[in-house]
């Protein structure tokens, strides 16, 4: 008991922490930068920690009444996107010290920043609907002035849509939330669901409907058609933003919830064969299209990435939609793959932006020879992206469509054509990119150089770790199908 | 002997970066043509010491790079290694006069490298991850001018190639449920009893692969890329394009139709007939527009459409004597297309004369040129004793037993006389441009010994291979008993 009290402390360190940055001033950059570095790595250290060393033992911080307990409990699940996010978040707070020099308001921005790590990790580390729900919100709180950093007109407006969707999308969820409390579902999460058979008898479609309008809430962090016109509007925050939250952490808690829904609440098998099931995977399907081709005919690069991620967020929750366990692993497979693609491509994006203040395709002609490392990065990120054996993003294309035939529904074979198509637009807007910038026409020649360690040291790594999760994917894979139930 | 399987497929990329870096040109230049010449040596030895299965490497229990020889594999290698190497002769006269020389020779060679690879690839994985790198790294070698033309060219190449090979993926997902194993089996890899009741479905997957690999070799509905790519790529990079990699999507076609679904499934359902329809369109369809083409790369890109079908109508025939016909229409076919491009990149390079009407009295100028582009011609259109004819025999004869076949034979025949339609005309025009013509203005302009010699060579090859097909048809008996 004493010691599963210690899973709290990744999430309310950086909280508490956060919040003090805000109170403090500091003389100098130097210090204000070394303490934001010591407080991330630290955290994310903890987090490890925790990640690694406790078993499943549940953790009851308070409770209100009977039924609602704010519970922390680390399983696979938990584990899995815990120990993605912290890496994720210390190489992204390296890449911000050199990124938000050019932006002001730093002490701001890296209080929320720190701040927004710690509820991402009390979402991972959530116990039970209630505990999940909470932090789904505080995410939102959180990274609001993170969205509306630069305080222009455009940010601010940035910011309302933000607000907007999200609370609408916590609100739907809200309503499934007091479903699964009424239906005996507000237990420990478990792999397989939690409602009570018994009262779930009889009342099969009410709920499946309920599971459908929950499902269409997370749906708006996730970027969901018709739901993901905030993403491609955030993409006006600093990068770092748009590269972690936007890409990773605050889309991927929207997947990371609709798979403790599906998997761990209601349960497959009163989804899966559902009419619910199927317009879900026609919405994502839609979305998967969607995405890809508003990215192809979006000349912005960064919002070329933010479209991009729309599409690819709905192979995930095309993946979770299968209901298999099969379904799961590839999901589970393809978050991991995509956030270290994507978080790549919008740090090239960054570092293109803060050296050249380049925004747009048109303008990048030529400009791969002279920053190498940063389109050298990009490309690999790239072909990744359009899951060109042997880079990454192959393995979790196969597993998703490999388990789509393997479930046999006429729906998920339609989905596998709908992979193909979305990897066919993908490699164009990806690499009419590259085209631009490696073989630019004739007389085109842009200026720039590459920037400095800070920046680079995160891309370069980052796309290293594309590399080697693609070619050596056994041990993420057996990791993934232990978590899915796949012995 | 693995090593001889790892040198085939990894010499090319490391002299592919050493060429890349290199700015000298006659140093480069020996560099490419030693290595290439060692490319032969060394897939002469693997064909004397056969690797049947070599592992590379293992991605995850399903998912492996496998490679290994048979006698398809043999037939291509030899092929691919041979035309590379007397393309790469050819390029070091003619990219004198086109920039980014090193690039040029960087990405050359990384296409060998995954043709190698595709060549030996042992299982669908292995095969699929070939076919996009030989996509990929092709590309460059398209837009190689970067010019406005040739860049929108090299995305169009792009689109069209990853559409195709991702629908042969779409196909690729289902085997993996429906067959025993994605490694290629002699006969078909399908369980019967899954494929029981499941036969449509299989059929229309089948169908799409074929749709998705025929791209490649510019098969209808996937072949508007083919001609605004072949031609705008320099002359020898068309060469290997048009004459090689169209191939590419040969080989695809034939692992997956013969060693993976199997002959005797797919014989006589609806799949084979859409097929043969498609290819009998396109042989068609190419023959006609290049009739009708006057620029005269493009005249040769839409010849290698029409060309290229008659191997696919012969694959999809599913029969032994037409899976003859199409090893040795690609093999004709190869070499004659290659001596095509090449002699009409000598014509531009030397006169720079790009549209057909532009070429009388040329006979005159560059007699050479002009021999070697007669004979490439006439077998072409398939004139005994010429190479194109005998495949041409076995194709036919092939196709009897199919009530399609016989549809098939007659659009041979037309596409044959329009094949002499769109290439005789200009060899007349060079040769006897008429009383009228002035001789006295025309200066002697054939090409040097580095252009002229992979020239010389191919017609040899391909009048020796005409003369004697049998060796290539002995080595196929084995197979075919396994296949059939």
């Amino acid at each position: 008991m004493l010691d599963s009290v210690l899973t709290i402390i990744p999430v309310l360190f950086p909280v508490l922490t956060g919040a003090g940055l805000l109170t403090f001033r500091f003389k100098e950059r130097k210090t204000l930068y070394f303490w934001v570095a010591g407080i991330v790595v630290l955290n994310a250290l903890a987090a490890l920690l925790m990640i690694f060393t406790h078993g499943a033992e549940p953790f009851v911080l308070f409770s209100f009444t009977d039924t609602l307990a704010f519970v922390f409990r680390v399983d696979s699940l938990s584990a899995f996107f815990g120990t993605m996010v912290s890496i994720l978040w210390v190489l992204t707070t390296f890449y911000a010290f050199e990124y938000m020099k050019h932006e002001g308001h730093e002490q701001r921005f890296f209080a929320f920043f720190i701040m927004a790590f710690g509820v991402v990790l009390g979402l991972a580390f959530a116990g039970n609907m209630f505990t999940l729900y909470v932090f789904y919100e505080f995410l939102t709180l959180s990274t609001i002035p993170l969205v509306m950093h630069a305080m222009d007109g455009k940010a601010r407006h940035a910011g309302k849509t933000y607000i907007i969707y999200m609370m609408a999308g916590a609100s739907l969820a809200f309503i499934g939330f007091i479903f699964i409390c009424l239906y005996g579902g507000n237990e420990l999460f478990t792999l397989g669901g939690t409602l009570d058979p018994m009262l779930v008898k009889g009342n099969e479609e009410l709920l499946r409907f309920v599971f459908l309008l929950t499902f269409l809430g997370f749906g708006v962090k996730a970027a969901l058609f018709p739901f993901s016109h905030w993403l491609p509007a955030a993409s006006v925050a600093p990068t770092p933003v748009t590269a972690l939250l936007h890409a990773v952490a605050v889309v991927k808690s929207g997947i990371f919830a609709m798979i403790r829904l599906t998997y761990f609440s209601f349960g497959t098998e009163l989804i899966s064969g559902s009419w619910e099931q199927s317009f879900l995977l026609i919405l994502a399907m839609v979305t998967i299209l969607y995405g890809s081709i508003m990215a192809l005919r979006t000349p912005h690069i960064k919002r070329r990435f933010a479209y991009s991620t729309i599409s690819n967020l709905s192979y995930i929750i095309f993946g979770i939609l299968l209901c298999t366990p099969q379904g799961m692993s590839a999901a589970l497979l393809h978050l991991i793959y995509h956030a270290l693609i994507k978080i790549t491509l919008f740090f090239a994006a960054g570092a293109i932006l803060y050296k050249t203040h380049k925004e747009y395709i048109y303008e990048i002609g030529g400009l791969a020879r002279k920053m190498p490392i940063v389109f050298g990065c990009m490309a690999v990120a790239s072909f990744g992206l359009i899951g060109v054996p042997p880079f990454a993003g192959f393995f979790s294309k196969w597993a998703l469509a490999t388990a789509a035939v393997d479930s046999g529904n006429p729906l998920a074979y339609v989905g596998v054509m709908v992979l193909i198509l979305s990897a066919l637009l993908t490699a164009l807007y990806c690499i009419s990119l590259l085209v631009k910038a490696y073989f630019p026409p004739k007389g085109e020649q842009a200026d720039g150089h590459d920037p400095n360690w800070l920046m680079c040291a995160p891309l370069i790594i980052l796309s290293a770790a594309t590399i080697v999760v693609a070619l050596y994917p056994q041990p993420l894979l057996q990791a993934i199908n232990l978590i899915a139930g796949i012995s | 002997m693995e090593v001889l399987c790892l040198t085939a497929l990894f010499l090319p990329v490391l002299t592919g970066f050493i060429t890349g870096c290199l700015k000298q040109d006659k140093l480069r230049n020996s560099v490419v043509l030693i290595s290439l010449l060692m490319q032969v040596l060394v897939v002469l030895m693997l064909i004397m010491h056969p690797v049947s299965e070599f592992e590379l490497l293992r991605f995850t229990d399903s998912i492996a790079l496998v490679f290994g020889v048979d006698v398809i594999s043999m037939i291509f290698l030899l092929l691919i290694s041979v035309l590379w190497l007397m393309a790469a002769i050819y390029s070091f006269e003619y990219m004198k006069h086109e920039d980014h020389r090193p690039r040029y020779y960087l990405f050359y060679m990384l296409t060998l490298a995954a043709l190698m690879g595709l060549s030996m690839a042992k299982n669908l994985v292995t095969m699929y991850l070939c076919y996009e790198m030989m996509t990929l790294l092709s590309v460059p070698l398209v837009l190689h001018t970067q010019s406005k033309e040739a860049i929108s060219a090299g995305l169009k190449y792009l689109g069209y190639s990853v559409f195709g090979a991702g629908l042969g993926l779409l196909g690729i997902f289902f085997i993996n449920h429906f067959a025993a194993t994605l490694a290629f089996v002699p006969g078909g890899s399908l369980i019967p009893e899954l494929a029981v009741g499941n036969e449509n479905l299989l059929y229309t997957v089948y169908l799409l692969m074929m749709i998705g690999f025929g791209c490649k070799a510019g098969m209808f509905p996937l072949h508007a890329w083919l001609p605004a790519a072949h031609p705008i790529a320099p002359s020898p990079a068309s060469a290997l394009l048009s004459g090689v990699i169209t191939k590419g999507g040969v080989l695809a076609i034939i692992r997956v139709t013969y060693f993976v679904f199997g002959a005797s499934f797919l014989q006589g359902s609806f799949a084979q007939t859409i097929c043969l329809g498609l290819a009998i369109f396109t042989i068609f369809m190419g023959s006609m527009l290049a009739y009708k083409e006057k620029v005269l790369k493009k005249r040769l890109a839409y010849s290698t459409v029409s060309q290229v079908s008659y191997v696919l109508f012969a694959l999809f025939l599913m029969t032994p004597l037409g899976l003859i016909g199409a090893i040795l229409q690609i093999i004709y076919h190869a070499l004659a297309k290659n001596m095509l491009f090449l002699s009409a990149g000598s014509i531009i390079y030397k006169t720079g004369l790009k549209r057909v009407d532009e070429y009388k009295g040329l006979g005159k100028q560059m007699p050479f040129v002009m021999i070697i582009f007669t004979i490439a011609s006439l077998s072409l259109i398939g004139i005994p004793p010429l190479g194109g004819f005998v495949s041409k025999w076995y194709i036919a004869q092939g196709a009897f037993s199919n009530p399609l076949g016989l549809l098939g034979i007659a659009v041979l025949m037309i596409s044959a006389l329009l094949t002499a339609g769109y290439t005789l005309p200009i060899i007349i025009d060079a040769f006897f441009p008429g009383s009228a013509f002035n001789y006295k203005k025309l200066k002697k302009k054939d090409v040097n010994i580095l252009m002229g010699l992979p020239l010389g060579i191919l017609a040899v090859i391909l009048i020796v291979c005409g003369l004697f097909p049998k060796p290539i048809m002995d080595s196929l008996t084995l197979l075919l008993s396994a296949l059939f």
